[in-house]
């Protein structure tokens, strides 16, 4: 992806230069190994603060909502993949945003890694960090390792179907052959298998680190509302503590707020400092989203989400 | 103070030992990562681990901690009195605790055990807790304990430091508390005080050099409250926060909570959990006024807090150990060392 | 989509139940509860998603 970061360079500092945008959003270097942080560039000649690799793990679309974006501002130039296009359009299609307040700078994304699968690797910390091609070497301080990416990328990278992003204003690279899979939806499948007791245990032991930081909430672009419903003290809607009931509930609700509006950018469990797999929950909403009403979220901007619109072939055998 | 040998192959014998007397906590591995909990029996501390991500303070200030009970049923004399939960006085002692978790526990003792107010729950706690801390002989990219008057190997609060001898621990016994918990383990092999005392020099000059943190705190205390307050790098340190309360929760120095209380059937419960300065609702008045009611604010109040209000009361240092969990952690790369290193640097225009 | 998540968690589906029952129907409405009553009963007490002070 190395050309695809000068181009991204040229066509922000173009975009800075007329006027076109106020900033660009985007992905710099952190401080550590394997870390990213997105950052707002408002001057061309900072543009080489800019890059784009494997480990630009959250998604930008949380960083252009009505609560980050005021009316006086100009437009914003966002760095989007795939999945923070989609949300861009979700943003767009709940009116969050519009469409001319944005300027989408696409990429096309070969996936972002699992930081947690390469940190097995080690018994140590990780202190280099080298991108090549689809080579990365990882090194600590008693051993280097060499791994293909596609060994380590994240699930949903692995099972995701939309690497180009759908809208766009440019694209800083060519389209990257989309992925087509047997099975999408194998984790939820084998979950399913289970017997619901083991349902229960399985996602009891899921969430038993949780410390209710709300990482993988605030990561989320979906999760723009003024007052989280944990947030909520008059009346308090769920208990604040480590309760299990709480934690269960807080992460069923969470999820469910998601549901058909979820484009498994995985940042929520990119985000989460326990490494819980939160998706867990949302994969099956999206699942379902996609058998009973053949939606997949932030594809479009003229189709409404299928919780927001009634029809009448919609599936009500719920209903008794 | 003395020092003694512990061989690895007596270590699991002797913590075994010391079972009927302490509650033990350690670094315990599962598939979600490696954490600080209370030993199951049969398991043992995983000594070689790499720092956990969450830090000890939950041995003497648990996450959710329920502190007074009430009975509702109004049939009974004492119905909605609250009365305290029986305090946790067992013995415990903590293992394989790195050296900046143990001076991080006395800069929270600061704030829970102090001339003014002794908080009965942590107190107790802290009196029942043995701390046992393994030296940091190669500590990771996030390490700037040097830099946070800290340190690999730092007695700060410690009642025994060990040091890792490849087939034994070499171990310096710092307190009354350590003293009584290696004779609980029947570990009582002496080392040569001077000898000894080399060698921890040695190891702890090495560890220290392999912290590469160019983190500067000697000009915070001179510096006016206000003009970092105002200072024009807020809006750019908190650009990228997400606002979640990762930072505040792996933090070991963190400190603040809230109280609730919550009723089922006919029991009622008052619990103190954790709080985040993180969150909005930690200032949100019951009028619906919130002073600290921007990402920006909250971001300035935690590292204002940490690296300046802390600094100018205690006058302590600041209130970071130097353990970078919250840099590691950060899903968004906030770095408590660049934002230290902009506020020790920053002149004032006006 | 929620029936389904709460399943696919482990909570009884008998314990769940969506109805769409006019204020006009009020027989509707008695059957309904009626046989939610005894699918709930025959299931006994719930254990998910249940506080236990006591732990």
């Amino acid at each position: 992806m190395d050309t695809c970061i000068e181009k991204i360079r040229a066509i922000g500092a173009d975009l800075l230069a007329k006027g076109t945008v106020e900033k660009v959003i985007g992905f710099a270097n952190g401080s550590i190994p394997m870390a990213t942080r997105p950052v707002a560039v408002t001057s061309p000649k900072d543009m080489d603060k800019l890059v784009f690799n494997c480990v630009c793990g959250l998604n930008l679309a949380n960083y252009v909502s009505k609560n980050s974006l005021s009316k006086k501002e100009g437009k914003i130039a966002v760095v989007a993949k795939g999945c923070d296009a989609r949300n861009l359009v979700t943003h767009i299609v709940e009116n969050q945003i519009s469409r001319d307040q944005i300027y989408i700078i696409g990429v096309p994304c070969t996936g972002m890694v699992d930081k947690r699968k390469i940190a097995a690797l080690f018994e140590d910390e990780i202190t280099g960090f080298e991108e090549d091609g689809d080579t990365l070497t990882i090194t600590s301080a008693s051993k280097t390792e060499t791994v293909k990416k596609a060994d380590v990328l994240r699930h949903n990278c692995g099972v995701c179907t939309h690497r180009n992003p759908p809208v766009y204003d440019v694209m800083a690279g060519d389209p990257v052959e989309e992925q087509t899979l047997d099975q999408p939806y194998e984790d939820v499948d084998q979950i399913a298998a289970m017997d619901p007791d083991a349902r229960w245990a399985y996602f009891e032991k899921l969430t038993q680190n949780c410390i209710r930081c709300y990482a993988c909430r605030n990561a989320c672009p979906l999760c723009y509302c003024p007052t989280c419903f944990v947030d909520e003290s008059g009346p308090q809607w769920v208990g604040k503590g480590q309760d299990e009931t709480d934690v269960t509930t807080f992460h069923f609700l969470r999820a469910f707020h998601c549901a058909g509006r979820c484009t498994d950018c995985g940042a929520c469990v990119e985000a989460c400092p326990m490494g819980i797999n939160v998706r867990d929950f949302t994969r099956k909403l999206n699942k379902d989203a996609l058998e009973l009403f053949g939606w997949e979220a932030g594809l479009d901007l003229d189709k409404r989400p299928p919780l927001d619109v009634y029809s009448p072939n919609d599936p009500n055998d719920f209903i008794k | 103070m003395n020092f003694i040998t512990i061989d690895k192959k007596d270590w699991t014998r002797g913590i075994d030992q010391s079972r009927n007397a302490y509650r033990v906590y350690g670094p315990v591995k599962d598939e979600n990562g490696c954490q600080i909990k209370p030993l199951a029996p049969d398991t043992y501390p995983e000594m070689d681990a790499v720092v956990t991500v969450m830090s000890a303070k939950s041995v003497l200030f648990p996450q959710t901690e329920k502190i007074l009970t009430a009975t509702l049923d109004e049939s009974k004399q004492d119905h909605h009195i609250m009365k305290p939960v029986k305090k946790d006085e067992m013995p415990r002692v903590v293992l394989g605790i790195r050296p900046y978790d143990a001076k991080a526990v006395q800069l929270v003792k600061l704030n829970f055990d102090n001339p003014d107010y002794q908080d009965p729950y942590w107190c107790a706690a802290y009196d029942a807790t043995t701390f046992v801390g393994l030296g940091v002989t190669h500590p990771g990219p996030c390490d700037f304990s040097t830099a946070a008057g800290c340190g690999p190997f730092s007695e700060d609060g410690l009642d025994v430091l060990m040091a890792d001898m490849d087939d034994k621990y070499l171990a310096k016994i710092l307190t009354e508390k350590g003293e009584k918990w290696a004779a609980a383990c029947g570990f009582d092999t002496a080392a040569d005080v001077k000898e000894s005392q080399a060698l921890f020099d040695i190891l702890r000059k090495e560890a220290e050099k392999q912290i590469q943190a160019d983190v500067a705190t000697d000009q915070l205390a001179k510096k006016e409250i206000l003009d970092l307050y105002d200072a024009p790098f807020w809006e750019d340190v908190a650009f990228s926060c997400i606002n979640c309360g990762t930072c505040t929760y792996v933090c070991p120095t963190c400190w603040c909570f809230d109280i609730q209380d919550e009723a089922r059937h006919n029991t009622a419960v008052r619990f103190r959990n954790w709080d985040s300065c993180m969150s909005p609702l930690f200032t949100h008045h019951a009028s619906g006024h919130n002073p600290r009611g921007t990402k920006v604010q909250r971001v300035r109040q935690r590292f204002m807090h940490k690296l300046k209000y802390f600094l100018d009361k205690y006058d302590q240092g600041i209130m970071c150990v130097g353990c970078g969990r919250c840099v590691a952690s950060c899903p968004v790369n906030i770095d408590i060392r660049e934002v230290c290193n902009r506020m020790n640097d920053y002149e004032t225009t006006k | 989509m929620m029936g389904n998540l709460l399943e696919h968690m482990g909570v009884d589906r008998d314990r769940v139940h969506f109805s769409w029952i006019s204020s006009a129907e009020a027989t509707k409405f008695v059957d309904v509860v009626k046989e939610i009553s005894e699918k709930v009963r025959a299931l006994g007490p719930n254990k998910k998603f249940v506080k236990d002070y006591n732990k």
